[in-house]
């Protein structure tokens, strides 16, 4: 850069000359290099809505069951309509909902059972109301395992 | 201390592959660099350790901040010098306190306090006569250190030291022509044999 002759270019060439011979480590390449993957590295693919939508499409698998279920019969499409009250509490599983969903031929059966029951089936039941009867539909397997309840009061 | 060749196009577009997460990329534009960076970081420092560090921290913060560099206002190379010496400074700490150059008047007589007196003399050349004028360097004043560093040792252009140290190109001209009247006197003063040998 300077066009100086005196003895300070002289030291300055030297010292240029000197700096020469000397390079970062080796290592540090490495580690940048390592950094800068890191800094790059594409994000994995999120999986979050899975389980979200395997229960989604579980409960739609099982209403879509229970819906056959309540099918009308042939014999009484030409009857006229009747208004029914539906109680749309949600059912309570009673078996894993993988293998409801698979349960061919199930049928759903209104009934009535004493309250303690409940308690058999892990739900909490009051002691002084455990001989009262309880109306409920139940979701059964064909071979007549009962798979899910629903209280209907 | 030679400085790559300049090739504006060919580093632009390393810098736009390299931006896109190519790694070949920045390892070129590292080779290229890496040299220059680091032996500024060493006559900055006075520590080898200190200077492998700085080279890390300039090249991490190129990686972490591209956009940073500005094509518009000079070379990568003079950016990363940039990077560097703010780097330094900062991991200097205290002993660069006076040399803001705001608070600096460029003809002002040299206060004792801006003398760096304090940096650390282990031997990092293996020249001897090149080790006497390191520690020549090292021991003036950093402000007319820094623009001599930059561009007798760096090979940076008057402007682009001017952007680096954030003062215009008649400062950095005076301060240069400060720093190589210092110089000769440090090397005077501390190796009155080795200056005799290196004489012309």
């Amino acid at each position: 850069m300077s066009t100086h002759t005196d003895p300070t270019d002289a030291s300055l060439a030297i010292l240029r000359g000197a700096l020469q011979q000397v390079s970062p480590p080796p290592a540090l390449e490495a580690a940048l290099g390592a950094h800068f993957r890191r800094t790059h590295r594409k994000p994995r693919p999120s999986l979050w809505w899975m389980p979200p939508l395997a229960l989604a499409a579980t409960v739609a698998i099982v209403s879509w069951m229970i819906r056959g279920a309540h099918a009308p019969d042939p014999a009484m499409a030409g009857a006229p309509d009747i208004v029914i009250e539906v109680d749309n509490t949600p059912f309570l599983a009673l078996k894993p909902l993988e293998r409801i969903a698979l349960e061919p031929g199930t049928t759903v059966v209104a009934s009535e059972f004493p309250r303690a029951l409940l308690a058999d089936w892990g739900l909490p039941v009051a002691p002084d109301r455990a001989g009262e009867p309880v109306r409920a539909e139940t979701l059964y397997s064909a071979n007549g395992e009962a798979l899910a309840v629903r209280l209907v009061n | 201390m030679d400085m790559p060749p300049y090739d504006p196009r060919a580093e632009h577009a390393l810098l736009a592959r390299m931006k896109s997460g190519d790694e070949t990329a920045f390892d070129q534009l590292y080779r290229r660099h890496k040299d220059a960076v680091y032996r500024f970081a060493l006559l900055y420092s006075g520590s080898a350790a200190q200077a492998a560090d700085v080279t890390q921290d300039t090249f991490m913060h190129f990686i972490g901040h591209p956009e940073g560099y500005d094509p518009a206002r000079g070379a990568i190379g003079a950016w990363l010098c940039g990077v560097a010496r703010n780097l330094a400074r900062r991991s200097l700490g205290h002993r660069e306190d006076a040399t803001d150059p705001a608070e600096l008047a460029d003809d002002a007589a040299l206060d004792a306090s801006q003398v760096d007196t304090q940096t650390p003399l282990e031997r990092i050349l293996r020249n001897e006569a090149a080790e006497t004028v390191r520690r020549a360097v090292a021991s003036i004043a950093p402000h007319y250190r820094d623009v001599l560093v930059l561009c007798e040792l760096s090979d940076l252009s008057y402007a682009e030291a001017a952007q680096v140290c954030g003062i215009d190109i008649g400062t950095v001209r005076s301060r240069l022509h400060r720093a190589r009247a210092q110089l000769a006197a440090r090397l005077a003063s501390l190796a009155p044999r080795a200056q005799e040998a290196i004489s012309p």
